[in-house]
């Protein structure tokens, strides 16, 4: 095997790839490894931790054909080190690979290639879909985010993808609240329901081009099909629940404030929040304002009122201030629209003019 | 095996595979995978976490794991890869039973600041028998009426039989009975040391008023107040001024009020002018009693069998009698169950007295070089004076350390009958409780036997 590579791009290229490598030392050392593939169908760079793969075409030069399996660490601490100007030559002969970067020259001890498992690609997938990665990448960062922490529920350590009628739903939740972005497809005929791991979303998305992306699942895995190459995430196997079922259909008081004073409301209203990180939101619709207060026994307290639009009747209720900043990151609206269905019951948080978002925040207990 | 068992088959798959491919391999590839059926046409169901297994199990292993089922037998025809839902192959933890933990509580080791009393000691620990039964009668008797029925009170006895807890105790008893009257536990050396630091810091006044505010007063180990005369006469003012405003008082001492040495005679003759009573060795049968309520209090359960052998192992101290308790109580918590008498004897070693065995004509030219006599002199028959007393002291030695028969000591010491041995050692033993002397010389003598 004889390349040579872009140094901008093969640092690119391993950056990316090597996210998807096995971090604990314990497994097979092919695992941890990145892979590299010479042949005619270009450069490609491999490496999974059997939940996701990644399998990745890099632009370069081909001088001679051939596989080589180098650790991935040991890759991307050289390529943390390369400046970005000038093309780096790989060279492999025996069990050592030649690196050679402008002046400089490293021999690298490879990696026993055949351990390196398949890499499941979907032959002939039942569904597919397509959307542009700049979204998808944006999608799946922003909802990992609401999804649980603990694995002892899968499903809700997961992200869901529902599609049908030509929409493509995302829902994240942990129980405490809920996220769900409504995307509109190209193509209406696919249906699915696919539940990506929270974990594997959050290096997919790190990996996604701008380009449209092809998403094809089936029932135990899924691939992101780009230019760029394909990465595969297995899918958890778990029913997810039926959270239509939890949001509210009626609402007690409604408010609509601009996004900016509630941000900075919020703010520095948890500056006083106590250990629970517990904010109180005022609805008052006689003086037209909602107002935040917090108090803390050992910082003292705050509030702040911010002007609203406000229906309905007078209501309080205790947010977990974090879950209430989290929906800011979903909508980019100027304004975003409140509706509290009463005392112990959820709020709801949308961006005005954005029916994309639907956000939903348990209270704490008062 | 059962081969319809698909745990079973698959734990003797496993035992194959590892012995054909790489420990990083195996703990890789099959971890997480188990067999999810067996149907009845032969077809194994093999249950895998993704589609990564299911593609590397039919490219690498299927080969392997397919010719591992055949040699177990011919009716399996194929093996089938399934993914299986998330939940399915969840990890069983470990749940480690939860042994019925009984730490030892920290509050044994409490101690009230403002009176000194350990509250661990009460009434209710406290193991009534024929050796401390007066002793607690005279307690529970000075609490009805304090200050008037037995002023003070003398509590003497040897080390660990319990002085200390029945004193504690009153003091205890005393706070619950007569809330707000204030009671205080001290010992003679904390006494002469406070009296001491009083005195360097100018404060002596203070001092004086200190003792004198309390209702009860509780001096332990008085004995340690020989030759401190200074000390004595402080406790001599302060006893005549608890004495005649009807404040109980209560000492304790490992002898009694007239054997303490180098005690001036007008607190001697104060001490003792209440009531002295003394707490004796217990019986086989109390110190069953306290081994049983010791182990109770800690929640074990012990056999009969080891509770005698214990009570019979350790005679005397009942301290002893508690720090084996406390091992056998420590050896159960971290066995989890009681130990049975086997056990016991393994553990407790530690506290038997070393089995001295020691020749006869050791012993003997000891004693004769301690009192400078010829060994010979004492196998003959002679009734010298000098060889008389060294002769007894051996046989008293011979019986009480060595544990030898009286007719064996008879024979080696020149043919004698038993019964003179008997009478020696009768001799001896009652002579060493009054003569200090001699007590000195067997002492010094037991030295030189080690």
């Amino acid at each position: 095997m004889n390349i040579s590579i872009e140094k901008k791009k093969f640092i690119d290229a391993v950056y990316k790839v090597a996210r998807f490598a096995e971090r604990k030392s314990a497994t097979l050392p092919a695992l941890s490894s990145i892979l590299i593939i010479v042949s005619d169908e270009g450069i490609k760079m491999r490496a999974t931790n059997l939940e996701t793969g990644i399998d990745l075409t890099v632009e370069g030069t081909r001088v001679s054909d051939g596989v080589v399996a180098i650790p991935a660490t040991l890759l991307q601490q050289i390529a943390a080190s390369l400046t970005l100007d000038g093309t780096v030559t790989l060279e492999h002969s025996g069990d050592i690979v030649s690196l050679s970067s402008g002046m400089g020259r490293s021999s690298i001890k490879t990696v026993p290639y055949e351990d390196f498992p398949s890499i499941p690609f979907p032959e002939n997938p039942k569904n597919s879909i397509t959307l542009p990665g700049a979204l998808l990448r944006t999608l799946l960062s922003s909802l990992t985010s609401c999804t649980s922490n603990s694995t002892v529920r899968p499903e809700l350590a997961s992200i869901y993808l529902s599609i049908e009628g030509g929409v493509l739903t995302a829902v994240a939740t942990d129980s405490f609240r809920l996220a769900e972005k409504k995307i509109p497809l190209t193509n209406k005929g696919t249906q699915g329901k696919l539940l990506i791991p929270a974990k594997n979303a959050v290096e997919i998305a790190q990996a996604l081009p701008d380009e449209d992306i092809a998403v094809s699942f089936d029932d135990h895995h899924c691939a992101f099909i780009g230019s760029m190459g394909t990465i595969v995430s297995r899918l958890t196997n778990a029913t997810y629940p039926d959270y239509r079922q939890i949001i509210p259909k009626e609402s007690l008081a409604e408010a609509v404030v601009l996004r900016k004073d509630f941000e900075i409301s919020l703010k520095q209203t948890a500056i006083f929040s106590d250990i629970f990180q517990k904010v109180n939101i005022r609805f008052d619709p006689k003086k037209n304002h909602i107002s935040f207060f917090a108090h803390n026994t050992d910082l003292g307290e705050s509030s702040e009122t911010i002007p609203a639009h406000v229906n309905g009747s007078m209501l309080d209720l205790s947010f977990n201030y974090r879950y209430l900043s989290a929906a800011l990151a979903l909508s980019q609206s100027e304004s975003i629209s409140l509706s509290a269905a009463g005392p112990g019951r959820p709020l709801i948080i949308r961006g005005v003019g954005d029916a994309s978002l639907l956000y939903l925040v348990s209270p704490m207990n008062q | 095996m059962d081969r319809k068992n698909p745990r079973e088959l698959w734990e003797y798959v496993l035992t194959q595979v590892e012995l054909s491919i790489s420990p990083a391999n195996f703990n890789t590839w099959f971890r997480n995978s188990f067999i999810v059926k067996i149907d009845d046409e032969g077809v194994v169901y093999i249950g895998v976490p993704s589609q990564f297994f299911k593609d590397w199990y039919l490219k690498k292993f299927h080969a392997l794991l397919l010719k591992i089922v055949r040699g177990i037998s011919y009716e399996f025809r194929n093996i089938e890869y399934l993914i299986v839902k998330d939940d399915r192959r969840k990890v069983v933890k470990e749940s480690k039973p939860v042994r019925g933990v009984i730490e030892l509580p920290l509050h044994e080791f409490y101690i009230n600041k403002s009176d000194n009393l350990n509250p661990r000691y009460t009434f209710d620990t406290f193991i009534v028998g024929s050796f401390n039964a007066l002793a607690h009668t005279a307690a529970q008797a000075t609490l009805q009426r304090p200050g008037i029925s037995y002023n003070p009170l003398f509590i003497y006895g040897a080390t660990g039989r319990g002085k200390t807890h029945l004193i504690q105790a009153i003091g205890n008893q005393f706070k619950k009975q007569y809330p707000g009257r204030k009671a205080f536990y001290l010992t003679s050396e904390k006494f002469a040391v406070d009296y001491t630091d009083s005195v360097q810091a100018g404060t002596a006044n203070r001092f004086k008023d200190k003792y004198r505010q309390y209702d009860l007063l509780i001096m332990d180990d008085v004995q340690f107040l020989s030759k401190k005369e200074k000390t004595q006469e402080e406790l001599f003012h302060l006893f005549n001024a608890l004495y005649d405003t009807n404040k109980q008082i209560v000492f304790s001492s490992d002898r009694p009020p007239v054997a303490i040495p180098d005690i001036t005679e007008r607190l001697k003759g104060r001490l003792a002018s209440g009531m002295a009573v003394d707490i004796g060795e217990p019986d086989t049968e109390s110190r069953m009693a306290i081994i049983k309520k010791k182990a109770a209090a800690h929640g074990i359960m012990l056999s009969d069998e080891v509770v005698e052998y214990v009570a019979c192992s350790i005679t005397g101290s009942i301290r002893e009698l508690e720090g084996m308790v406390n091992t056998i109580i420590c050896h159960a918590q971290v066995k989890g169950s009681p130990p049975d008498i086997a056990e016991i004897r393994q553990s407790l070693r530690s506290f038997m007295r070393p089995q001295k065995n020691v020749s006869v004509k050791n012993v003997v030219d000891k004693v004769a070089e301690f009192y400078g006599i010829d060994e010979e002199s004492i196998y003959e028959k002679t009734r010298r004076r000098e060889v008389v007393r060294p002769r007894q002291v051996i046989m008293y030695l011979l019986r009480e350390d060595f544990n030898i028969s009286y007719p064996t000591i008879g024979t080696k010491l020149g043919g004698r009958d038993h019964t003179t041995v008997i009478h020696s050692c009768e001799k001896i033993k009652r002579e060493v409780v009054v003569d200090t002397e001699l007590a000195k010389e067997i002492q010094n003598i037991r030295t030189l036997l080690v």
